[in-house]
């Protein structure tokens, strides 16, 4: 989008050579002004406006009205366009491009009109006939000059003409600008790569990524993941654990680079790493674990169509770019900033693939039912991200049950099987209902509820059968059962080896979200780890950009 | 490749403490603290630790603590109770 400054705006100072190593200074605008126009020498618009300025130059340059080119090319391209028009006025050589980056205007030629403390009168680029017109009127009234005859109406000048891309946006010459404007912005300490050695390799011999190749984090990268949200650079997002140390905005922004995320993916990572780092989430306990937990992402609302979060077929699996990154950007985080490596802190027995990255969307439009965040305080329109310490997906198969009741009993049998089938009163669960069984839930009528209550009602077995015992040593330990449920000697009466006991603790631990393909009756479910206030419970943020 | 790449660093960009194990004493001398991190059956192992250890040393001061949770870093007044209290440690992990 153009920044030419407009009428009323002070236009930026500048000092350039010219081609025969004078200098051209613009610091004090002489009464009655100054006429800048910036050119190139292969541009239509520009011939077109050359021949004008030159007339302009000669009905106003007696009054005092200076005239300075300022040309996007080197010395002898410059002189190629001077002397098709017979230009002789000043002319600026602006090769570096630093001055029309500091005017901001997207196409060449561009004309600013400036009066005493470089206070702009006229501004526009490309041709416009009124827009000429305007400038000249300007221009004659700060002369105290007759309105020269220059656009009349036998003229033959075309009424617009666009003009010609100004070579500050050559893709190259873009991003290198970009770092000069932008770079005082980063503080984050600059590394140089040794010359000859191959970036990826670099990286990746600090230790400073996952054991894939991560993207060399270059200021014009970062510089361009930042554009992706308005947070200041310096903001602090979160105290990144095992060290706890704070993660800015920019080393945020760093690590998204490093893991391959576009810049619209930002804000999401930010609020994930919001999320993961609240006592509640306890992320030093899910990455020093021994267990498999790992921060499974969920993102709900607008923004999962808006930077295409998989939520379809093989969400869990590769080949989508936002469901890749930004799981990656978080674990790149811990790693990096918080100093969190696996064998050193992250102590997990076997890991799992979702320790490289986790995050998928809800598909919101195939459910029966409200969202995961509508559950859990949030409005449909407001886009969030729920951390949940998770294993890998297993699982649920069912093509033959056509009622809920039945396939509600699936579930729940599937699901008795986290962890250990024998340990009961569990934590929170992640259950992803895929959109075929939740059609079938649809069609009966069945409520979140009504599911969380078939699942409880199928798992719920005397406390008896739980238990530890010669058959299999593991089981549901009476540790962890209610003061009233044990006798004296702390082992459970003998009403309490009656009772039944579903598999879930409370059944709001057990998470509901849609989201898979629309063929295969399928669903998965992924484990907790140790939960409730002790352990880590999920946690939703909402993302701002 | 001709010109050197500059980069920017990931890390917090803060050195590491660096830590050394507290000297080991030649023998055991009280108060010892056996911390219970709050695995299942911590308390099984500790107890039989402590029986070994009071069979074998009588007049060893033993202290008993217990962190909250097995999930979570020390609490810091419990890293206290340790420094001001103990002269040695034993952490048990269970399951």
């Amino acid at each position: 989008m153009s920044r030419l400054p407009a009428a009323g705006s002070t236009a930026p100072a500048f000092s350039l050579g010219d081609r025969t190593g004078g200098q051209i200074d613009l610091i004090e605008v002489a009464a009655p002004g100054t006429l800048l126009f910036f050119f190139k020498h292969d541009c239509d618009t520009c011939d077109l406006t050359a021949p004008l300025v030159v007339r302009l130059q000669d009905a106003l340059a007696p009054s005092g009205l200076r005239f300075v080119g300022v040309s996007q090319d080197d010395p002898s391209h410059t002189t190629v366009f001077v002397d098709r028009h017979q230009l002789n006025f000043s002319i600026a050589l602006d090769s570096e491009l630093h001055v029309s980056d500091d005017y901001g205007f997207d196409a060449v030629p561009a004309l600013v009109l400036l009066g005493p403390d470089r206070q702009v009168l006229a501004s526009y680029e490309g041709f416009a006939r009124t827009d000429l017109a305007g400038l000249i009127e300007f221009a004659a009234e700060q002369c105290g000059a007759e309105t020269p005859p220059i656009v009349t109406e036998s003229d033959g000048l075309p009424k617009m003409r666009p003009g010609c891309g100004s070579k500050a946006h050559n893709p190259d010459v873009a991003q290198r600008l970009a770092v000069r404007r932008g770079a005082a912005v980063l503080s984050a300490r600059r590394v140089r790569v040794p010359v000859d050695d191959d970036p990826f390799e670099f990286l990746a011999a600090q230790g400073l990524g996952d054991g894939l190749p991560v993207v060399p984090p270059t200021e014009e990268r970062v510089l361009r993941m930042l554009e992706g949200t308005s947070r200041s650079p310096s903001d602090v997002v979160a105290h990144i654990p095992p060290n706890l140390t704070p993660a800015t905005v920019e080393k945020v922004a760093i690590n998204a680079v490093m893991a391959g995320c576009l810049p619209e993916y930002l804000p999401v990572v930010i609020a994930a790493a919001e999320a993961a780092c609240t006592d509640e989430f306890n992320l030093h306990g899910v990455l020093a674990t021994t267990y498999f937990a790992t921060p499974v992402i969920v993102v709900n609302g607008p923004i999962r169509d808006e930077i295409d979060v998989n939520c379809g077929r093989n969400m869990f699996g590769q080949g989508f770019r936002a469901n890749a990154t930004i799981g990656r950007a978080l674990q790149l985080l811990v790693r990096n900033v918080g100093g969190g490596r696996p064998g050193d802190v992250d102590m997990s027995t076997l890991g799992q693939p979702g320790k490289f990255t986790c995050c998928v969307g809800e598909r919101e439009d195939l459910s029966p039912w409200e969202p995961l965040h509508v559950e859990r305080g949030f409005s449909p329109e407001t886009s969030t991200v729920t951390v949940f310490a998770g294993e890998a997906p297993r699982a649920i198969r069912d093509q033959l049950s056509r009622s809920a009741r039945s396939l509600g009993a699936s579930m729940g049998w599937c699901l008795e099987t986290m962890a250990h089938p024998k340990l009961h009163r569990m934590g929170e669960v992640l259950l992803v209902v895929s959109p075929e069984h939740a059609r079938t839930f649809k069609a009966d009528g069945y409520s979140k509820a009504d599911l969380r209550a078939r699942i409880q009602e199928v798992t719920a077995r005397p406390l008896r059968d739980l238990l530890p015992n010669d058959e299999c040593q593991k089981g549901t330990v009476p540790v962890g059962l209610p003061p009233d449920w044990k006798g004296p000697d702390g082992q459970p009466t003998e009403e309490a080896l009656a009772r039944p006991v579903p598999k879930f603790k409370q059944s709001s631990d057990i998470l509901i979200m849609v989201g898979g393909g629309t063929a295969g009756k399928f669903s998965a479910f992924l484990g907790g780890w140790a939960s409730g206030t002790m352990g880590s419970m999920a946690v939703t943020r909402e993302i701002c950009r | 490749m001709s010109e050197s790449l500059v980069i920017l660093d990931p890390t917090a960009e803060q050195e590491p403490i660096g830590r050394h194990p507290a000297t080991r004493p030649d023998q055991l001398t009280g108060p010892l603290g056996l911390i219970d991190i709050a695995k299942p059956r911590g308390d099984v192992f500790l107890n039989e630790v402590e029986r070994l250890l009071r069979a074998d040393l009588p007049d060893l001061e033993i202290i008993r603590l217990r962190k909250p949770t097995y999930t979570k870093p020390s609490p810091s007044d419990l890293r206290a109770e340790v420094a001001s209290r103990c002269r040695a440690v034993i952490q048990a992990l269970a399951d």
